[in-house]
């Protein structure tokens, strides 16, 4: 079933970069539809057989366009994510970090009334196991089946979803919504696309210290959230005040730790877990309980 | 990027805002010329106040004392490395000013307060301004003269939010403060102090900042000297969760350290010396979960690791994704042990 997740037709903004020509291949192999990329100076050419022109709506001339993926480099991604949404380009998948926060605020603004969603930017990106995947998430730690994840890592997320594949659980959709502060999808978007996906059971969230959103993602959860949530937000042992890595890991306020995340979370109805290697064993008690 | 007083200054001044006349003095023998002057330790804290880094000089025969003086202080830990020496004003009233990106509200927000000041943390937060910035500027200028209670200013104030979004958007600023704002006798608007941060992410549309004292990266980040246990993760999400689940374990984590996408032998030896400072370790763990890393890259940085660096602590290695396998020979070669999961890596440092 196609979905929000798994889009048919699928370009690559930066397809001749060194990321953006690996990862179009990579994702071609998994099943992806890639039938475009773009490069401002290389219409004409081919990688691996997929048509290079130089915009999007060069290739909306001849193809219908339902997303993209974006590997230019951080210094270019604020005039692509715009090119995209100037396009109508449904689904924008921002995979590009680095990105200044000002370029990001200016596309927050610009997506507000426009017909795009954005996922990223600092994303792995997005997979639907056993059809499809947009980003760079390794192929082989894919495995498809009825789980929902939500991320805001990327190696955190691999590391999840590896340990859900190998214990035979497997995942309907991984959506990485990126490192960075400013961004364009959140949990709440996020938990309200897999509440309402009949193909998705149960949902693995994982977030980490730094802003508010999965303080708001427990008060959507509590309301209107009825599916099996089990959650796990990194940066216990962080310091305040201190960027742990992604540009937005930085603990400010108390309402950001990753204690006061896990309590709001908790008293919403989600089962916290303190590591992430926890996550696995309590997403099979919870299908064992259900069956 | 925190920037220090005179350097923030310079760059509202390029946006049109007034501020005082200053000379920057690099050692204590730098006697200014502006006199009475107020002298003010360059450091990046706000606390300076508190541990005399701020002096009034209203005698000649004090000022080279008082600079002196400014110039040995300890504050908070920081060593002022300049002291800049401003003209005194004539203060009416001083308000606080802020403009910061705000990730909640994804967009900038205004804050500001009647009293400005130095103990601004302590108000309570409905007792502040606080705007939204969005592209309807429309009487914003009029709502804020009207809080400060300056209504015969409104266009002043219109213009200096102008100018203050203008330095934030020009410079890539993450945030602005402006306290105290001075309303002068003569009625002039003058920012007497200002604190300022610019995004690193920016620093390549900026050749001028390499006039600044750029930070390393944020992947290396120390939680306690006297840590027992270090940790060597890729990924800023995957070594947050290491150091959690060292934490979880009972020890007490050293380090943060996310070696990123694709590290080298050289960024990770470079990792192994770096830890070699923590005195007490009883182990390093490693968790690797490779895409763009290769593992046999990282097990070849541990094997030279294990010969080069005397005094090693004991090596908790978990290692999978691209390459696993070759590195599981290589290790093997050298008797490495390697453990299957990050918990049975932990589980290993007592065993």
């Amino acid at each position: 079933m196609p979905s929000t997740f798994n889009p048919q037709h699928v370009i690559v903004q930066g397809i001749t970069g060194s990321h953006g020509s690996f990862h179009a291949r990579a994702m071609r192999e998994y099943g992806t539809r890639i039938i475009a990329g773009t490069s401002p100076n290389k219409a004409g050419e081919m990688v691996d057989g997929i048509p290079v022109y130089s915009t999007i709506r060069d290739i909306q001339a001849n193809h219908e366009v339902d997303a993209t993926v974006i590997f230019v480099p951080a210094a270019h991604a604020r005039g692509a994510i715009f090119e995209a949404i100037e396009a109508s380009v449904p689904l924008i998948i921002c995979i590009t970090e680095g990105i200044p926060t000002h370029d990001m605020l200016a596309v927050h603004q610009r997506l507000a009334g426009s017909e795009s969603i954005l996922i990223g930017p600092n994303s792995p990106g997005i997979a639907t196991p056993g059809e499809s995947k947009l980003g760079i998430i390794p192929n082989h730690i894919l495995s498809p089946g009825r789980i929902g994840v939500v991320s805001r890592s990327g190696t955190l997320t691999y590391e999840v979803v590896a340990a859900l594949s190998s214990a035979g659980i497997g995942e309907r959709y991984v959506v990485g919504i990126g490192g960075d502060p400013i961004k364009g999808m959140d949990f709440v978007d996020c938990l309200a696309a897999f509440e309402a996906d009949t193909s998705v059971d149960a949902i693995v969230m994982i977030g980490e210290i730094g802003g508010q959103s999965e303080n708001r993602a427990a008060d959507y959860i509590k309301k209107s959230v009825a599916k099996p949530v089990v959650g796990y937000i990194a940066g216990h042992a962080a310091p305040p005040g201190v960027q742990l890595g992604h540009a937005g890991a930085i603990l400010g306020s108390k309402q950001e730790s990753a204690v006061y995340k896990s309590e709001r979370l908790s008293e919403a109805g989600v089962t916290i877990c303190k590591t992430v290697t926890d996550i696995t064993p309590q997403i099979q008690k919870i299908s064992r309980s259900t069956q | 990027m925190r920037l220090l007083e005179h350097e923030a200054k310079q760059l509202l001044s390029h946006s049109g805002v007034t501020i005082p006349n200053s000379e920057l003095l690099r050692t204590p023998s730098d006697i200014p010329t502006l006199f009475p002057t107020v002298i003010k330790a360059q450091v990046l804290t706000g606390r300076r106040n508190k541990f005399g880094g701020v002096k009034i000089v209203h005698e000649q025969a004090a000022l080279a004392t008082t600079l002196q003086s400014v110039f040995a202080a300890n504050i908070d830990g920081y060593m002022p490395e300049s002291v800049l020496a401003e003209e005194l004003l004539d203060i009416k009233q001083e308000f606080y000013l802020n403009l910061s990106v705000n990730r909640d509200e994804q967009a900038v927000v205004l804050l500001a307060h009647r009293d400005g000041g130095v103990d601004i943390e302590s108000q309570p937060k409905d007792a502040f301004f606080r705007e939204v910035i969005d592209n309807d500027s429309k009487s914003r200028a009029l709502r804020l003269a009207e809080y400060f209670g300056l209504e015969s200013h409104e266009f002043a104030l219109g213009e200096l939010l102008d100018q203050l979004l203008d330095c934030l958007k020009k410079n890539d600023a993450l945030s602005l403060e402006v306290n105290p704002l001075v309303v002068t006798k003569a009625g002039e608007l003058v920012a007497a102090d200002c604190k300022m941060e610019l995004d690193n992410a920016a620093t390549f549309r900026h050749p001028d900042w390499n006039f600044y004292d750029i930070p390393l990266s944020a992947n290396f980040v120390e939680l306690n000297l006297r840590g027992t246990v270090a940790t060597i993760a890729n990924g800023a999400g995957l070594a947050m969760a290491t150091v959690d689940a060292v934490q979880a374990a009972g020890y007490t984590p050293a380090n943060f350290l996310d070696i990123g996408g694709g590290a080298s032998k050289e960024t990770v030896m470079a990792a192994f010396h770096e830890l070699m400072k923590y005195s007490e370790l009883e182990a390093i763990v490693i968790n690797i979960f490779a895409g763009i890393t290769r593992c046999d890259e990282v097990a070849r940085a541990i094997i030279a690791a294990r010969e080069e660096i005397k005094g090693l602590p004991a090596l908790k290695i978990r290692l999978e994704g691209t390459n696993v396998a070759e590195a599981h020979t290589l290790l093997s070669e050298h008797s490495i042990v390697l453990y299957e999961s990050l918990d049975a890596a932990i589980g290993a440092i007592n065993a």
